[in-house]
């Protein structure tokens, strides 16, 4: 396999976290260190659960699969294997993997003696994840607060729990998470289409510059944010993105038990007009 | 290396006291459905607990066991309703009644002539339309209690339930251009808009404003009973019965006696009341689910006051003399699109097109109050 350009400064040695030089190699292409192992290791148990989790359940149908967490009447406590029990091992499998894999890649920022830019950035999602199965049930008092594991019963949760509150499109944070999303995908397609329309030139015409793409956004919007402003308002959006998300969830139920709706009675409350 | 282990450990002990804070016994979340479908009812528990003592605090106490009733034949003087109970509890319900109903024990002119009490006109002639209205009631009442153990299972309804120590219960709702979802409440205008089949088709008209008024209509129930949509539906399929839970089939069961009771009792009474309790169109005051309800689930929060009533039991509730009488031409029930072609030509009559006015298109409220004897 022929060497990539940037593999010279990766395939350096240091830069771990944990494991000084004991995992400090390499496997074929990949970089293995002490939290590769830790990430095989937890995802392979936590696969393994999940599709025993399917053998001992009513159906093989990949869209119906379901690993459920416990009963609300068993609080923060350990449940059963088969009453949630295996929820609970695959949630903690999840995180292990999850953030294993958020740390290697802080290894791999060290060794290429970069920022923490990317384990940050994936932490995010990590940290909504954690969000959702760990500190809102926390707050609510019950692991059954966490989402089900399958295709089409997440689904359901996600549904059910907006309908708790009446109507979920009412959740401020929710607004704000969503109008981030969208937000996101149109910035990386206007970046995305950029690119790849100035390294396709026409047959003939040289590959375009940075000068060509902001003279296009000078142009087509009145301003370019330029190379690096790009990635860093892409960064930017993707990181709230994912932080509203989870400030969407962690509200409701642990700060507003009503329906969202309700919430904006304070905007018809308002002294000018009420 | 040493500021994010600090910063770690900073964070890990914040959350670790925001989850003693937070997590205190406030919030109470009751499982409905299978674990993990999120089919739960949320509550904060010291707002319950509040409103349950406040409510402890007004509700009035219940009567001693009435006595033995005096020998001899029953001094009955013009009671067509009640008449199946001993003279002894037809005094303990009355003093009740005013209590339930006029504010407190000593209230009898609410309803009665009191130089005659037997009397259904005042001294002056005027005919006493409250009293009336109170007949009508128990008979209501009754048929509640047997008809409707569907909704009241076992703990029944007084006229406590509703009015709660008040002449008029809460939610009362009249014909206005604002609450025309309401009328699934009388006559069953449609609330059903979920299609049945996967892409659109013919076989499903139903707008987008009439999905608002499903809506706006279900909010009525929820806000009633102080649930939400889980309580009743399963989001993945809103219209299947399959997958939701009993409460629904009791909901439901309430929607039919709503119908029931306003249709058979509460409309037809438009004609007995005082013009100053009628609404905009003439019509009487009818019932919705926060009448009764007030907020939660099990109306007066489960307590059984019924059962320390025998007035408000027993299967007669149909009295030989059907009162009030006669029911002059109760007010036909308007078709929801009515009500709307109503409205909408109120508009363009202002507009100046000359199109009908409201009035002529609504069935005019019953001529006034019958003249009783007594």
């Amino acid at each position: 396999m022929a060497m990539l350009t940037f593999e010279k400064k990766y395939r350096v040695r240091g830069g771990t976290l944990i494991g000084g030089d004991l995992f400090d190699f390499w496997f074929g292409p990949f970089y293995v260190g002490f939290f590769g192992v830790t990430t095989i290791f937890f995802t392979a148990l936590g696969t393994l659960l999940i599709i025993y989790g399917a053998a001992i359940g009513p159906t093989w149908n990949i869209w119906q699969i379901n690993i459920a967490p416990p009963d609300l009447s068993y609080g923060l406590g350990l449940a059963p294997l088969r009453e949630g029990g295996l929820w609970q091992m695959i949630t903690f499998c999840a995180i292990g993997a999850f953030v294993s894999w958020a740390l290697r890649q802080a290894e791999i920022s060290r060794k290429l003696g970069m920022g923490m830019h990317i384990p940050w950035a994936y932490g995010m999602a990590v940290f909504a994840y954690v969000t959702l199965v760990v500190i809102r049930p926390v707050l609510l008092g019950a692991w059954g607060h966490g989402f089900p594991y399958g295709i089409f019963s997440h689904l359901d949760w996600v549904s059910n729990v907006g309908y708790q509150y009446l109507h979920f499109h009412y959740n401020p944070a929710h607004m704000i998470a969503i109008t981030f999303f969208f937000t996101t995908t149109l910035a990386l397609a206007m970046h995305g289409s950029l690119i790849l329309s100035v390294t396709n030139p026409k047959k003939g015409e040289p590959v375009k510059t940075s000068e060509h793409e902001n003279v296009f956004f000078r142009d087509f919007l009145g301003y370019s944010i330029g190379a690096i402003g790009i990635h860093r308002l892409g960064l930017f959006l993707a990181l709230n993105a994912g932080l509203w998300s989870a400030i969407c969830i962690v509200i409701s139920g642990p700060f507003w038990t009503k329906g969202w709706p309700e919430w904006w009675g304070w905007w018809l409350n308002l002294p000018i007009w009420r | 290396m040493r500021t994010i282990t600090r910063v770690a450990l900073a964070g890990l002990v914040l959350t670790a006291t925001g989850c003693q804070f937070f997590a205190s016994k406030d919030r109470d979340v009751v499982q409905k459905g299978y674990r993990g479908t999120a089919m739960e009812v949320n509550y904060v528990a010291r707002n319950q607990e509040q409103a349950m003592a406040e409510l402890a605090k007004k509700m009035p106490a219940i009567l001693p066991p009435a006595g033995e009733s005096p020998p001899g034949p029953l001094p009955w003087q013009n009671v067509q309703v009640l008449n199946d109970i001993s003279v002894a509890e037809f005094n303990r319900t009355m003093i009740a009644m005013a209590t339930w109903v006029a504010g407190g024990p000593g209230n009898c002119a609410y309803c009665h002539n009191l130089a005659a009490f037997a009397s259904d006109t005042y001294p002056d002639g005027q005919a006493i339309y409250t009293k009336a209205v109170a007949r009508r009631m128990i008979q209501m009442t009754r048929n509640i209690n047997s008809e409707w153990t569907e909704h009241v299972g076992n703990t029944g309804v007084t006229c406590y339930t509703c009015h709660m120590g008040k002449p008029l219960p809460n939610g009362l709702w009249f014909y206005t251009d604002e609450n025309q979802i309401l009328r699934h409440y009388l006559d069953g205008a449609g609330a059903r808009v979920v299609s049945r089949t996967i892409t659109p088709s013919a076989a499903n008209r139903s707008s987008v404003k009439q999905t608002e008024w499903t809506y706006a209509l279900m909010i009525t129930q929820s806000q009633a009973l102080g649930v939400n949509c889980t309580f009743c539906h399963n989001s993945r399929q809103f219209a299947s019965w399959e997958q939701a839970p009993p409460q629904r089939v009791t909901a439901y069961a309430g929607i039919q006696m709503l119908r029931d009771v306003n249709t058979n009792y509460l409309a037809p009474l438009a004609g007995t009341y005082h013009p100053s309790r009628l609404g905009p169109m003439g019509d009487a005051p009818k019932a919705q689910c926060v009448t009764c309800h007030n907020g939660v689930y099990k109306p007066l929060y489960g307590f059984q006051m019924a059962k320390h009533y025998p007035a408000v039991w027993g299967t007669h509730t149909d009295w030989t003399t059907p009162l009030p009488p006669p029911f002059t031409t109760p007010p036909a029930p308007v078709p929801m699109d009515t009500v709307a072609t109503a409205v909408d030509s109120a508009a363009a009559a202002a507009a100046g097109t000359g199109v009908a006015a409201p009035a002529a298109t609504v069935p005019p409220p019953p001529a006034g109050p019958p003249v009783r004897t007594p």
